[in-house]
């Protein structure tokens, strides 16, 4: 499929790859300008209080602090992602009456370097009334719970049900059913680089801003509610960011505190969260309770699931209301479930806020769905990879009333995984293999956010000498997206890829964007880039083809700078004479295309949807419940590959993140307080933990996407936790429930498990 | 048929249908009417956590079946 391609398919090094390695790319964290000031943020130590007084005065008078700003500085308005809902839009951000989680900002100050800010946050006194808190969602829908937010019953923030069938009916036809109930953990994001900000008012009234963002079209528009100013006064500008899994496309407490200040001073303000304020005052996975009940004949066929979810919202909603619906859209994944039905409850507890993370939503309901599908399969006697493949989802499926899924290599992937298990052969003694398929979206089709623009555009300009620039507001985000949509721009242009030069994330020069998440950039942004270039190569091919004088029966393309005819290649004329000629003929004007793209009539989720089978194999010691994970293979098809080199660098960022999600990483809380707030104390899987993966290449072609492209960022994330937990159960015959799988649960359920067979 | 929600007039093809949307809408304006029923809109939630099935939207159905407009 790829072979007709000059660009797309071949493994390409980032554009900006050299810089990075090199150390010479500039981060948010590396900029500096002339009287900048630093800024710290003052934080509650209570997870729910009153804020009865605060006192700034002392603070004030340290030598060297600039200023000092409370929610009393600020329009006192609340901001919120899902814009189009103002009741959702809840989060003030430096808080005037009242704090919700251990975290929650109350003042900020600028300083002339960090440690005087520092000092200075002590000298701030802020009396407090604390008020009754509460930590979990399921204490926190009893009628008697404190309330997080005023008029809130039951502290239910928001609801969401998807249904389809008749489930009731179907479960009467079922020959086995199982109920099933389990606990999906909180994640950290641990971005390499934490939230930060430059902010610089200028004498004018407008803004610009350096950040570490996902989107830099998002930010700017909240910053204009938060500010009362027009977007356009306002730059964000994203060069490079250091990682960014769905916790950087909100306004958060560098950004906001560090434009009050600025507008205060008219002085730039830089703040950057530490460690301990990323892991404890950011946005994080959302742990979940599911409770999932499943029928099937027996043989297999799957007739009726139910998901009933309760969500540990934290303190505010932040993107929590699109993580509720999409984990009970994807609980339906990657199957064929003629009846369906979802309930989910998002529910406000003071704790510190929860909201998209890499998967969305899916990777736990991947991660209950594949372990009662296992679960299931053994009970009927069924193979794993058997039923899965007898209810997988199909090319041309409808997912009644939410979506349509046009290309779907599941099957595909399915034969390929169950050829590797069979060459694996016999497995060692305590070792297992578990299956997980799963499925995501290419970027989602929701509009909470109430943009009026395009969700995707980008502009291509080719200059006199033949290079080209590329103008998006997509978002590089350590993702590749700078070099994914350089090479759609390059193969469409028939030029090579060194030829483009792209600008993004910059709200000055760049359309706008929503942003990199969802995975959403390599299809949505993909095709506006896609039809950018398209829209420049039908202006030059115009002018070429009075230029050759070409009979008009005869198309014209451009292919490795070759402008020629496309059934005589060997006729043609150099790409940059044409160039220059026409760029001669428009009176001097450099050769402009534009390109949107927003999907419409695509169903209520996303364009596209990628799929993919993973098997994770585990050696677990009966003895202690340790365990290491061996080997992690996918079969993964998203469409045609732009850049193999990228999905392999995604998918061992997937693995170490999703691996991390099922073996290890969690946010324990002792009252609301996050007990493990660093690197140290917080387990990650590390290099050395990084088990052998491997990658099964899949061809299949997503007629929405550009050329044939569609996802291959998040879906990545989804399948982990079910297979190591099905690798575990294979290996020793144990089954935990809840995340994370440590060896610490396995060794208990090891233990009760010989205590039964006494 | 077409069921009129009695707030918004968004049309459901159900009064099962239109009880979930008048629940999951949940805003003021909503509870102000479930409440107006003798509904209070928390029990309706916690029926739903109970136990599997559609208790909670059975019973506001049964009254939107009678009371809201209904066309053909």
């Amino acid at each position: 499929m790829t072979t007709k391609f000059t660009v797309i398919g071949q493994r390409v090094h980032n554009v900006d790859g050299t810089e990075k390695v090199t150390g010479s790319a500039k981060y948010t964290f590396d900029v500096v300008l002339p009287n900048m000031l630093y800024g710290k943020v003052k934080r509650s130590p209570y997870p729910h209080a009153k804020i009865l007084k605060i006192d700034t005065s002392k603070a004030k008078k340290l030598i060297g602090v600039k200023a000092v700003v409370t929610g009393k500085d600020t329009l006192g308005r609340k901001q919120g992602i899902w814009r189009r809902f103002p009741e959702l839009c809840d989060e003030e951000i430096l808080c005037r009456t009242k704090v919700r989680y251990i975290g929650d900002p109350v003042a900020a100050v600028a300083a002339i370097d960090e440690d005087t800010a520092e000092e200075a946050l002590d000298l701030i006194e802020v009396e407090y009334e604390p008020l009754p808190a509460v930590f979990d969602p399921l204490e926190a829908i009893k009628e008697d719970a404190p309330q997080v937010h005023d008029g809130v019953e039951l502290n239910i923030n928001i609801n969401r049900h998807i249904e389809w069938g008749d489930v009731d009916e179907a479960f009467q036809k079922c020959d086995h059913i199982r109920e099933d109930q389990y606990k999906c953990s909180s994640q950290a994001h641990v971005c390499m680089e934490t939230h930060d900000a430059v902010a610089s008012f200028g004498h004018n009234g407008k803004l610009t801003v350096w950040t570490s963002s996902q989107s830099s079209y998002y930010i700017q528009r909240l910053y204009a509610d938060m500010l009362d100013m027009k977007e356009s006064d306002i730059r964000v500008m994203n060069r490079h960011t250091g990682g960014g899994f769905g916790s950087k496309f909100e306004l958060d407490s560098a950004q906001f505190p560090a434009a009050i200040l600025s507008q205060k001073l008219c002085q730039p303000v830089k703040i950057v969260l530490s460690r301990e304020e990323e892991f404890t005052a950011t946005k994080r996975r959302t742990p979940m309770y599911y409770f999932l009940k499943l029928g099937a004949t027996k043989d297999g066929k799957l007739l009726a699931k139910e998901a009933r979810v309760i969500t540990e919202g934290g303190a505010y909603t932040a993107m929590g209301a699109t993580a509720l619906y999409l984990t009970g859209f994807f609980s339906s994944f990657p199957y064929k479930y003629p009846n369906y039905r979802y309930d989910g409850y998002r529910v406000y507890t003071n704790t510190a806020v929860t909201s998209a993370m890499r998967g969305f939503g899916a990777p736990q309901s991947t991660f209950v769905g594949e372990s009662q599908l296992d679960m299931m399969a053994e009970d009927l006697g069924i193979d794993p990879i058997e039923i899965r493949r007898k209810n997988g989802m199909t090319p041309n499926y409808e997912v009644p009333g939410q979506a349509f899924i046009q290309s779907c290599g599941l099957h595909q992937c399915l034969d390929k995984i169950e050829d590797h298990i069979k060459k694996r052969g016999k497995l060692p003694p305590n070792h297992g293999i578990g299956v997980s398929a799963y499925g995501f979206m290419s970027g989602g089709i929701f509009n909470w956010f109430n943009t009026p623009y395009a969700f995707s555009a980008a502009v291509v300009r080719i200059n006199i000498d033949g290079k080209v620039d590329l103008y998006t507001g997509a978002c590089d985000i350590g993702q590749g997206s700078n070099t994914t949509l350089s090479m759609i721009c390059a193969e469409e242009l028939g030029v090579k890829l060194e030829d483009v030069r792209i600008f993004s994330g910059d709200t000055g020069i760049c359309p706008p964007d929503l942003g990199a998440w969802g995975s959403r950039e390599t299809l949505m942004n993909g095709n506006a880039v896609k039809r950018a270039a398209a829209d420049a190569k039908r202006q030059l091919l115009e002018f070429a083809a009075a230029h050759m004088g070409a009979n008009i029966v005869y198309d014209l393309d451009i292919k490795d700078r070759w402008v020629h005819l496309v059934d005589r290649p060997e006729r043609g004329v150099s790409y940059f004479d044409i160039v220059k000629a026409a760029i001669r003929g428009k009176d001097g004007n450099a050769i402009m295309g534009r390109g949107y793209y927003t999907p419409h009539r695509k169903g209520m989720i996303s364009p596209a949807y990628s799929f993919g089978v993973q098997i994770a194999e585990v050696a677990v010691d009966p003895e202690t419940g340790r365990y290491k994970l061996v080997n992690v293979t996918t079969a993964h098809e998203s469409g045609t590959v732009v850049n193999p080199l990228g999905i392999e660098g995604q998918l061992e960022g997937a693995i170490m993140m999703a691996g991390g999600y099922g073996y290890c990483e969690d946010q324990p809380m002792d009252d609301g307080k996050i007990l493990n707030p660093s690197i140290a104390d917080y387990k990650l899987i590390r290099s050395l933990d990084m088990p052998e993966t491997e990658i099964l290449e899949i061809d299949t072609y997503e007629p929405e996407g550009p050329f044939g492209a569609k996802e291959a960022g998040e879906g990545l994330t989804n399948p982990t936790a079910g297979a190591i937990g099905n690798a575990i159960y294979k290996a020793v015959g144990v089954r935990i429930n809840d995340l994370p799988i440590t060896p610490e649960k396995v060794f208990k359920a090891l233990r009760e498990k010989k205590q039964k067979a006494k | 048929m077409s069921y009129h929600c009695p707030v918004c007039n968004k049309v459901s093809s159900s009064a099962l249908d239109l009880a979930r949307h008048m629940i999951g809408r949940g805003d003021k304006v909503h509870r102000d009417w479930l409440k107006s029923k003798g509904f209070k809109y928390s029990e309706l939630l916690t029926l739903q956590f109970k136990s599997f099935g559609n208790e909670g939207y059975q019973a506001l159905a049964e009254v939107l079946e009678k009371e809201t407009k209904v066309k053909d």
